[in-house]
């Protein structure tokens, strides 16, 4: 079922949300991604993926407080929701077993 | 600029340069998400300010921007609509076509009606078009000018736009602001082209300097530009000229052979054009240098002699304001004061539209025509559009029970009002695509009419765009009335089984027919009047007699065998007269102020007609002496230094007893001998011109021979000898004649195409009219069939029935024609007046174009009235 798949930068924008707890809005998680993984990422991108996110529930929002850095203007904070925090569990899960299916091949590489 | 100010500083507000972008995307993102990505693009663009300088983060906030101008935004509206009205708008399509199926006739007449209005209007657009189009493909064309001159005498100033050789190289070397500077003439000479055997005559030559080809934008296929005219013997043709000279062999490169009176010059072609487009003021098959007229006859130093086209292209930047003002006394300065005429330049791209000048200042020009038929297409469109709307309106009773229901069921006025322009839209949609296959079907015969060689660019976008945009503007201002007017129906009333009340949308009714007729009038009387205008014109006598009159050009060997061939042609009795002119009896030579005579005012510079004569022109041309004699070289041999004058020359001289006088032209003397009667040399809509018809001093003025066929012998067989003798006299030469009929009616060409324009145009507007009234009495008479029936039952007759039938339909029109006929004769008297020689427009015009649209009209309601006046009253009151 669709409902119940996310794609890799649904996830990973989850992921962030799951991180930053309190400060978790779009142009942070941008930043985060930039600075961390050395990820180009487009902001409208990152505010598209956090409204569908919050369409299926994983997330929700509030209107947070705004900074001189942003010209006054407000942010809109997210944070993700049990439905969210499962499918994260889920998912980890799932690609843990995945892993352990996988041959451990790491040391007959070299040959 | 605060942000420039100091970097460190948090900006409030990135920068105004980049505040479109926010704007832009405000009016896309929901209002709900707007502030949090605002803020964030803020926040962003700060950050980026710190990382990357503000260039470069401004950039990057203008591409964050637009970025979030995708579907995953915009379609976060909270408000459904979209959804909503995308659903609807299948229904309002199905309700509409459903509409349209049941009724046929008013569908039909609804499309019909559009079809012609919307075609006629894309016909005039795309003539529109290409006359705006005239020589904008040019490159530098906001660099190139053309310059003109300005005589001011007293409070009058006249304009025009030939000026002297050496203007162009004056102003290259003496004004720094010009960056080339170019004459270009067009004479009236024969030369004949020939290669190997083929043989082509020409009457018009192009002169150009080499910079040509670097001003203008004609691309060259073959050959380079900046060197394709250095030498005086190369010539560049177009690419036409070249096939027809050089047939499949190749013309780059090859050599020709141009004769001119009597001399031959080789010539080698050094550039190949694409063929001239449509839309330029030139016209030529073939340009050649200046040099090389200037190798034979010397450079033209005269600043008094007006004779050729002055293009200028100044250096970008230049003020042509004040450029005009310093180079507008170049002609007093290099004459020391002798000619105080102004030059100055006036924009390339003005020229063909805009270049008529009245007292100094340009007054408009072609752009008239232009407007008048702009606003002819628009009239078009509304009068169709009319017919829309006052049939919706007509026939709304028919549709309120389902603008009720809906209403009822939930509907918003808005939705509904979206429903009924969707509706129009859907019709005008259908009318469009039907438009364009007739525009497409009509345009060739639209070509021959207006002489133009327009098409459907039906590979480019913008075509496509605007003509869905024009469908669409239509489709809205049809529908725009009905809808508000439907879609404000109270359910309760209607559904309660009341009517509504139309009594108010009956006087917007007749309004709107009114104004359909009265432009149909209008063009009616428009089209009458330039029909009388032709008439009369060609009905006035043009002082000479123009049957059998043959004339063609003095070339090659006919210069030294003309007597002999003169002989042979009047006594082999192909013609009765032969004589040697300078022009064609149909065509101006020149003509010039710098005539004098005894008591001239100095200040008179009215310029008088040149035309040279030999002798024996009174014969060939059937002039009528009234006073003197013709030209006769044998008897008076002297007569090479004779004049004959025209009326109005004589009048403006002011001669009592004008033989025996003598004038001076050119520092030569002329005695005067005779005067004829006034005769047509150039525009039979004009006065005729002052002229004097020289005697034959200087032998290079004779170019064309003029000849009276024997009227005896058919016009065939006279030609055909004519042919063989001139073949025998001058072997080297195509034989190309004209008949000075044939010639003169070509000056009424332009008219007769006016004519056939408003007389097509009058057709489709008085049909279109016609169709509305047809549909709008169809619907009276089904709404008032009751009515019919009880007035038959009580005993009124089928005659009085149709009687007060079509007074209703009639009124409209004849509030129409009292209205409108003084704003067309307004109209008409404004455009006579540009004609010297003019019809005067009577009462009767009117009375003809008003009865003439109320008997088709009232047949066009007769047809309709007389079938519901004969229906059985039985039938149409059973029913209830």
């Amino acid at each position: 079922m669709g409902k119940d798949y996310l794609g890799e930068f649904e996830e990973l924008i989850l992921t962030m949300v799951a991180a930053l707890q309190e400060d978790a809005y779009g142009a942070a998680i941008s930043d985060e991604i930039e600075t961390k993984f050395k990820r180009e990422v487009n902001l409208s991108a990152v505010h598209v993926t956090l409204y569908r996110l919050e369409d299926k529930g994983y997330i929700k929002s509030r209107m947070g407080g705004g900074t001189k850095e942003r010209g006054g203007r407000r942010k809109r904070i997210f944070t993700v929701t049990s439905a969210g925090l499962a499918m994260l569990r889920a998912m980890k899960e799932t690609r843990l077993e995945l892993w352990k299916m996988v041959p451990q091949l790491g040391l007959g590489l070299k040959d | 600029m605060t942000s420039r100010q100091n970097h460190s500083q948090p900006h409030d507000h990135p920068n105004h340069s980049t505040d479109i972008w926010l704007r832009l995307l405000r009016f896309f993102c929901p209002v709900q998400l707007y502030e949090e990505i605002e803020g964030d693009l803020v926040q962003k663009f700060n950050a980026d300010v710190r990382k990357f300088g503000e260039r470069r983060a401004k950039r990057r906030l203008i591409w964050n921007s637009v970025r979030f101008i995708r579907p995953g935004i915009i379609l976060r509206h909270s408000s459904s609509f979209h959804l909503i009205s995308l659903f609807m708008l299948t229904n309002y399509f199905k309700v509409a076509s459903r509409v349209m199926l049941r009724n046929k006739t008013y569908s039909a007449i609804n499309i019909a009606g559009l079809t012609l209005g919307i075609s006629s209007a894309m016909l005039l657009f795309l003539w529109i078009e290409r006359e705006f189009s005239y020589d904008q493909f040019h490159a530098d064309k906001d660099r190139i000018y053309k310059a003109w001159n300005k005589r001011v005498t007293g409070t009058k100033a006249d304009c025009w736009n030939i000026t002297p050789r050496v203007l162009a190289p004056t102003l290259v070397e003496e004004y720094a602001n010009v960056e080339a500077a170019i004459s270009y003439a067009k004479y009236t000479d024969s030369y004949l082209f020939s290669v190997g055997d083929t043989r082509i005559m020409k009457d018009r030559v192009q002169f150009m300097d080499p910079q040509f080809l670097d001003i203008f934008s004609f691309p060259l296929i073959k050959g380079d530009a900046a060197s394709a005219m250095a030498n005086p013997n190369s010539i560049v043709v177009t690419e036409r000229f070249a096939k027809q000279l050089f047939g499949k062999r190749e013309a780059f490169g090859g050599s020709l052979t141009i004769s001119v009176s009597g001399s031959d010059f080789p010539f080698t072609v050094t550039g190949i054009l694409k063929d001239l487009p449509t839309n330029t003021e030139f016209d030529f098959d073939f340009l050649i240098p200046w040099l090389f007229l200037e190798s034979i006859s010397g450079k033209e130093q005269n600043w008094h002699n007006n004779s050729v086209s002055t293009f200028v292209k100044v250096k970008a930047g230049t003020d042509i304001e004040s450029f005009n003002r310093e180079i507008k006394n170049i002609k007093k300065t290099h004459t020391s004061g002798a000619d105080d005429t102004e030059v100055f330049l006036y924009p390339l791209t003005s020229n063909h539209l805009y270049s008529r000048f009245e007292n100094g200042v340009p007054v408009g020009g072609r752009i008239e025509i232009v407007r008048m038929l702009g606003i002819l297409g628009i009239c078009l469109i509304i009068i169709a559009c009319i017919n829309f709307i006052n049939l919706s309106t007509a026939r709304a009773q028919r549709r309120s029970k389902e603008v009720a229901v809906r209403k009822v069921s939930g509907a918003y006025r808005r939705s509904l009002v979206m429903q009924f322009l969707c509706e129009s839209v859907l019709i005008t949609f259908g009318a469009g695509l039907i438009s364009l296959l007739v525009v497409f079907l009509a345009l060739p015969f639209f070509n021959s009419l207006v002489q133009q060689q327009l098409s459907l660019d039906f590979q480019n976008l913008t075509f496509w765009v605007s003509a869905l945009a024009f469908i669409i503007m239509v489709g809205i201002l049809a529908g725009s009335y009905p809808a508000l007017y439907l879609s404000s129906f109270r359910p309760v009333g209607i559904l309660k089984g009341g009517s509504i009340s139309s009594s108010g949308k009956t006087t917007m009714r007749t309004l709107l027919v009114v104004f359909q007729f009265g432009f149909a009038i209008t063009l009616m009387i428009s089209t009458i009047v330039v029909r009388m205008q032709i008439e009369f014109v060609q009905s006035r006598e043009t002082g000479y007699s123009k049957d059998n009159l043959v004339y063609h050009s003095l070339v090659g060997d006919l210069e030294k065998n003309y007597q002999a061939y003169k002989t042979e042609l009047i006594q082999s009795g192909v013609a009765v007269s032969v004589t040697k002119t300078s022009t064609p009896i149909t065509q101006r030579m020149s003509n010039t102020p710098g005539i004098y005579w005894k008591g001239k005012d100095p200040q008179d510079r009215t310029p008088i007609e040149r035309f040279n004569v030999d002798e024996n022109i009174t014969n060939t041309a059937g002039f009528t002496i009234l006073e003197g004699r013709d030209m006769d070289l044998q008897r008076f041999p002297s007569d090479s230094t004779a004049v004959i004058l025209n009326e109005t020359a004589v009048r403006l001289m002011g001669f009592e007893h004008p033989v025996g006088e003598v004038i001076v032209d050119d520092d030569q003397k002329y005695e005067v001998i005779g005067v004829i009667k006034d005769f047509i040399l150039t525009s039979p809509y004009q006065k005729v011109e002052p002229m004097v018809l020289l005697g034959g001093k200087k032998k290079w003025v004779f170019n064309v021979i003029h000849i009276k066929l024997n009227h005896g012998h058919p016009t065939e067989k006279n030609i055909a000898d004519l042919k063989n003798i001139f073949s025998k006299y001058n072997p080297d030469y195509p034989f190309e004649y004209h008949f000075a009929d044939v010639e003169y009616a070509r000056k009424f060409s332009d008219l007769k195409g006016t004519l056939a324009i408003t007389t097509l145009f009058t057709s489709i507007t008085l049909f279109v009219a016609c169709l509305g009234l047809l549909g709008l009495s169809t619907y009276m008479t089904e709404s008032r069939v009751k009515e019919i029936g009880i007035r038959k039952v009580l005993g009124g007759s089928v005659l009085s029935i149709i009687k007060l039938l079509s007074m209703t339909s009639l009124k409209p029109i004849l509030i129409a024609i009292a209205l409108f006929s003084p704003l067309a004769w307004i109209a008409m008297n404004w455009w006579l007046n540009s004609y010297a020689y003019r019809v005067s427009i009577n009462v009767w015009i009117f009375l003809v174009a008003g009865a003439s649209i109320i008997v088709i009209a009232g047949m066009t309601i007769a047809i309709q009235t007389f079938g519901a006046a004969n229906t059985d009253p039985v039938k149409t009151l059973r029913t209830e």
